[in-house]
């Protein structure tokens, strides 16, 4: 087997009483984009600190590029790092901002040569010589960026890059640096809180919870195939349905008992088992099909977003039932009425419950 | 605008009257009797005072040791000011009091406190032949080192304060950066924190410089007569030896000194530190 670019293997840390990484072990391929995400307090900045080795671990060992980085400190590393509020050196213009890591490690005019094409690389020729001050969050991120990059590290961390832009320049910004590390064949651990984000820049993602990674998959198989109700909550739109497996069908689907009726899904459960059923909301569509798993919840809200309507229908669970639409919806709908709606079993994501939470 | 100016004005008012009748008007005079010969304005005060070798061994001790008091406050007091901008909680508060209390101590108290640490039975002394540096207690008392550590000791919070307040305004995560790009940590003290604390190291430097080059009390409690600075000659003129000539010429020298270096270590702090 070949050995991962990076490898961190059971990772642990604890600060105090609180476990903020319990076991961690994590591979990426070389010039793969993979994206720590979780809740915010999951661990997933504890863990970019560990690899970039701003932070020890308390058990654990880091290779890159078959080597062991453990007891490395970080400037031995090779490992650069994109601060969430940048951290750029305010007593130096952009251009000296970019060319710090060069310095003494390459010759002035070579330096010189390299920032300047890192500024023409993130469009900020035109900044060279100013403070980094005077920059509004886009460009000191474009800096930040520039300035990691420059010195031509083997991985590239990014804690949060975006979080502090606004919603338009965030989605300009995600494409340019998806584009930039392409072009370059960095390899890049990317840690965010937001999934959109996740999903549109990551060769694969990896969901974090409570110090533990709960799934390492593509956005797709995240997506479709969830490993645990957590990736399920955490990873784009979804109703859950909590039930209990009453029984066994032909072709390995089980029947689960829910307060809105029997429900049909694939899956192993014994009888007797205490689950949760999932279904994103596009699976979801209106009226009562054979073969198919119908209920008829209450209908609360139409909420319209343009390209796509959610309809929200009273679950018996905290969290509403929601069917979302590109097509034109049935044109008898009103809120407050019960309404038939129906999905594949096997849309049925089944995951197991734990009754003592 | 035209309202916040004026407003300006009148909020300084107090300050403006209080210090033009205790301040200025006094320097004036000072400045002008200095300046004053037989017939009308001369510079022959000057020309007498700085053709006396006398005179440029005062102002030599006077540079000279307000020089290693600041130089000793500097290196004391650069590390104290990063612990306690690092320090948290309880411990931040404690060092904060330990840094501040003394402050509310008089200078007298404290030189007279010194004068018994430094004598040839006091404490430094006892603990050096304690350790077996010294053979036998010596005196620190009246020596140029006694006053310049005890001197260090009473100007010492005006080190700390000024470089913690800019200390505190730095991202921890700049060294972070900097070790993240492949610099060595001391490189990154020299590139970093060394620049970005340069204008609280020119304020703290300049405070204890001026603080130390005009000191009258502590010179005369830990040094004594034999040894005069520029700040204890223009006391002894004016109430020894009642000749407002030398006192002026003395008080005037001290001054144009002290400002002057005072200005030139601004203005070279600000070309190093661009845009600091």
């Amino acid at each position: 087997m070949i050995e991962p670019f990076l490898e961190v293997r059971n990772a642990r840390k604890n600060f105090g009483p609180t476990t903020v990484l319990d076991g961690v072990t994590l591979g990426v391929t070389r010039g793969e984009f993979v994206s720590l995400l979780g809740p915010s307090g999951c661990g997933k900045t504890t863990l970019l600190r560990i690899i970039a080795g701003l932070t020890g671990a308390d058990v654990g060992d880091v290779r890159l590029d078959e080597q062991d980085i453990t007891t490395l400190p970080p400037h031995k590393r090779d490992v650069g790092v994109v601060f969430q509020n940048y951290a750029l050196f305010p007593h130096l213009s952009v251009m000296e901002n970019i060319a710090f890591g060069l310095k003494g490690r390459v010759a002035k005019d070579e330096a010189t040569r390299i920032a300047a094409r890192f500024l023409d690389l993130v469009h900020m020729r035109d900044f060279a010589e100013r403070s980094v001050r005077a920059l509004s969050g886009g460009q000191q991120q474009r800096v930040a960026v520039a300035r990691a990059l420059a010195v031509a590290p083997k991985l590239l961390l990014l804690d949060e890059p975006f979080s502090a832009l606004d919603r338009k320049l965030r989605e300009t910004m995600q494409i340019e640096l998806k584009r930039l590390l392409r072009e370059l064949g960095t390899t890049a651990i990317f840690v965010t809180h937001d999934q959109d984000e996740a999903l549109v820049m990551s060769d694969r993602i990896a969901v974090m919870n409570q110090g533990r990674i709960e799934q390492l998959d593509t956005p797709q198989t995240l997506y479709h195939a969830p490993a645990t109700s957590f990736a399920l909550q955490f990873v784009g739109l979804s109703t859950r349905i909590s039930g209990q497996v009453i029984g066994h069908q032909d072709g390995n689907l089980i029947l689960i008992e829910t307060r809105h009726g029997v429900v049909c899904a694939p899956g192993n459960f014994a009888r007797g088992s205490q689950v949760i059923i999932g279904i994103r909301p596009e699976r979801i569509s209106f009226g009562m099909l054979d073969g198919q798993n119908s209920i008829a919840p209450q209908l609360t809200d139409i909420v319209f977003q343009g390209a796509r309507v959610q309809v929200h229908f009273a679950s018996a669970e905290d969290e509403p039932i929601i069917l979302e639409s590109s097509a034109r919806l049935p044109t008898n709908l009103a809120s407050g009425e019960a309404v038939s709606i129906s999905w594949a079993p096997e849309d049925t994501l089944v995951f197991p419950r734990d009754v003592s939470a | 605008m035209k309202s916040d100016r004026s407003l300006v004005g009148w909020l300084a008012a107090p300050a403006v009257f209080y210090l033009t009748i205790v301040y200025a008007l006094p320097l004036t005079w000072l400045l002008a009797r200095s300046m004053m010969g037989p017939e009308g304005f001369s510079l022959v005060l000057f020309e007498e005072f700085l053709g006396d070798p006398f005179s440029w061994r005062v102002i030599g001790n006077t540079l000279r040791i307000a020089g290693m008091v600041t130089i000793l406050c500097l290196l004391i007091g650069y590390p104290v000011a990063f612990a306690l901008a690092r320090a948290r909680g309880v411990v931040q508060v404690v060092l904060l009091a330990a840094i501040i209390l003394p402050l509310s101590i008089g200078v007298v108290v404290k030189a007279f406190a010194w004068q018994i640490v430094l004598r040839r039975d006091g404490v430094v002394s006892q603990f050096l032949v304690g350790i077996g540096v010294w053979s036998e207690p010596q005196r620190l008392l009246f020596t140029e080192i006694g006053l310049v550590v005890g001197a260090a000791n009473v100007f010492l919070p005006f080190m700390i304060l000024p470089i913690y307040s800019v200390v505190k305004l730095i991202d921890p995560r700049l060294m972070e950066a900097g070790a993240t790009l492949g610099v060595s940590p001391v490189s990154r003290f020299f590139r970093i924190l060394f620049p970005l604390t340069l204008p609280g190291i020119v304020s703290g430097l300049a405070f204890v410089f001026s603080l130390a080059v005009s000191m009258f009390v502590i010179p005369s409690l830990l040094i004594g007569d034999r040894f005069q600075t520029l700040a204890t000659l223009t006391g002894r003129s004016f109430l020894l030896m009642r000749n407002e000539a030398l006192g002026s010429v003395t008080a005037t020298v001290l001054l144009v000194l002290a400002v002057a270096i005072v200005l030139i270590s601004s203005l070279l702090a600000r070309r190093v530190g661009r845009f600091a």
